[in-house]
């Protein structure tokens, strides 16, 4: 099937973005495409106007600056995956950036974009979400950094403006005692994730978790945060027991639907697994103790 | 207001100057404008991988992408496999997949193909999880992959060859994939052997043993008739392979 007609619109500045949004009837914003285009083809979305902002090269960057990452609008998915600045210290974007998807996927799709969509089921999400990190957008009155904890509303909904272009997501520098995490649980390459945990630990000099942050994808409204776990967590030393109980309250917490590829209870207890073996490769990462898992692979 | 524009293609390393509506898809454009209809379209919806090409050396799937989007690029098709530096008649994954038996129908080859040649640009020398990752935003309902997954090692293989017989070894371990002996681990589950049809070529038929040992397979199918030659390999097969696929 074919899109209905749209009007297309070539920016190659923030700025002629920016002031396309605000003079525009209901644009639409094309970015990797990789959402929007079989939306567009099955109209499910039928805008008059589409801004595509392919043309803008001052967004395709990823690099640490400022005291933080910076995930530009136009970086791939595949750009994080074979990025130099991606390594351990950023293990749950290494994680996550392997498991989007399909490699043709990941060579167009972006982390803003997939961010932008705000599908319950995205990774990016709870990446974002586990590291505290910021959804970054330009509008008519200047910039403004939205947390991730206040940026998604709904399925699809965000409190994005509809004049607002987000140039950026970023996510704080970690520390040298920060490890990350991401685990998906998917039945094959290509699909959406049908949970997945990412996982922040920071921790002090004495071992002891100063800092939690876990999100959990496709098993709530929206990527959601699994405070209670991340409270429990905080101002304790890792062991397996401790990742066990944080697991359950994940798990607790989370709010899965049953569907084609399983039960919510299963759902919620696949929370509970990936949660514990995040939290593992978080610690480890961290370079604290090596945390036997409970929940063996 | 979805006025037609002009876009620049180089597909296949000839300029193409096309007229599209702006909701053109590339794999549109490909196939209708330049009638290029290798490039395939299977589900419509971005799953199946059919529809890739190559864009600026990297693969995509067309139907996911604009034309428009596309003005400028650099594309490779499955009809322009034959006419790159490294084809000699026809391109070694080509040839890849008609000895290793990569298909039966046919309709995912062209994008197994363009998934295969992005691989091997990028990784001489991959082994088998690896394709396995490159091809795996591309779906085949006929083979299992098994035969696929050969035929791009039988690629590397050829272009490893080559490159040795050229004086220089290309690939990181000195080239050490071109051997027999060294290249290639045997299939993870052999279920082939158990579905063998007795034909060469066929149903995974003789190769299973070792798939890429061509040599002895051609000696053992000229020292006496087929079906000896296919016994003995079987047999073969049952002692090594065959205990680890039930």
């Amino acid at each position: 099937m074919k899109s209905a007609p749209f009007e297309h619109h070539e920016p190659t500045t923030v700025d002629e973005a920016v002031s396309l949004l605000e003079s525009l009837d209901d644009p639409t914003i094309l970015a990797g495409g990789q959402s929007l285009v079989p939306m567009l083809r099955f109209r499910l979305a039928n805008p008059d106007v589409v801004v595509d902002i392919n043309g803008i090269d001052s967004l395709d960057y990823l690099r640490e600056e400022d005291g933080h990452l910076r995930v530009g609008a136009l970086a791939r998915h595949a750009d994080v995956a074979e990025s130099d600045v991606i390594d351990e210290k950023y293990g749950s974007f290494a994680d996550a950036a392997p498991l989007v998807a399909d490699p043709q996927i990941r060579n167009r799709g972006t982390v803003v974009g997939s961010v932008a969509q705000a599908d319950p089921k995205g990774d990016w999400g709870s990446v974002l979400l586990a590291h505290e990190g910021e959804v970054v957008a330009r509008g008519p009155d200047g910039e403004r950094a939205i947390p991730a904890e206040e940026f998604f509303l709904l399925p699809y909904d965000t409190t994005l403006g509809e004049d607002e272009l987000i140039t950026e997501v970023r996510v704080p520098t970690p520390s040298p005692n920060e490890g990350s995490a991401y685990h998906k649980l998917k039945r094959k390459t290509g699909d959406y994730a049908m949970a997945g945990v990412g996982v922040r630990l920071t921790f002090d000099d004495d071992g002891t978790i100063e800092s939690a942050g876990i999100g959990m994808t496709a098993v709530d409204i929206t990527n959601a945060r699994a405070t209670d776990a991340e409270e429990r967590l905080e101002g304790e030393r890792p062991s397996p027991d401790l990742f066990a109980a944080a697991g359950e309250l994940a798990a607790e917490q989370s709010n899965p639907e049953s569907d084609e590829h399983g039960g919510a209870d299963y759902k919620a207890r696949m929370v509970d697994v990936l949660t514990q073996r995040a939290l593992g490769d978080a610690a480890e990462r961290a370079g604290t103790v090596t945390v036997k898992r409970r929940v063996t692979q | 207001m979805t006025d037609e524009r002009e876009i620049t293609l180089t597909v296949n390393g000839t300029e193409h100057t096309v007229e599209v509506e702006p909701r053109r898809l590339l794999v549109h454009a490909i196939r209708e404008d330049l009638d290029l209809t290798g490039t395939h379209i299977g589900c419509d919806t971005g799953n199946c991988g059919a529809c890739t090409v190559l864009k600026d050396g990297e693969p995509i799937k067309s139907c996911l992408m604009f034309a428009a989007q596309a003005d400028g690029a650099e594309i490779l098709t499955v009809e322009g496999m034959e006419d790159l530096p490294e084809a000699d008649g026809i391109h070694p994954l080509q040839e890849g997949f008609r000895e290793e038996h990569g298909l039966q129908c046919g309709y995912c080859t062209p994008g197994m193909l363009m998934s295969g040649k992005a691989l091997l640009d990028e990784d001489p020398d991959p082994d088998e999880e690896t394709i396995r990752d490159a091809i795996s935003g591309n779906l085949c309902r006929c083979t299992g992959y098994q035969n696929i997954v050969r035929s791009i090692e039988y690629a590397a293989d050829e272009l490893a060859d080559r490159a040795a017989a050229d004086g220089g070894a290309v690939t990181a371990d000195g080239g050490a994939s071109a051997s027999p002996e060294g290249g290639h681990e045997p299939p993870a589950v052999g279920g082939d052997a158990d579905t063998f049809c007795g034909r060469e070529d066929c149903c995974g038929g003789p190769s299973e043993a070792d798939p890429f040992d061509r040599e002895a397979l051609l000696d053992d199918a000229e020292g006496g008739n087929g079906d000896a030659a296919v016994d003995s390999t079987d047999t073969a097969v049952d002692a090594d392979d065959r205990g680890d696929s039930v």
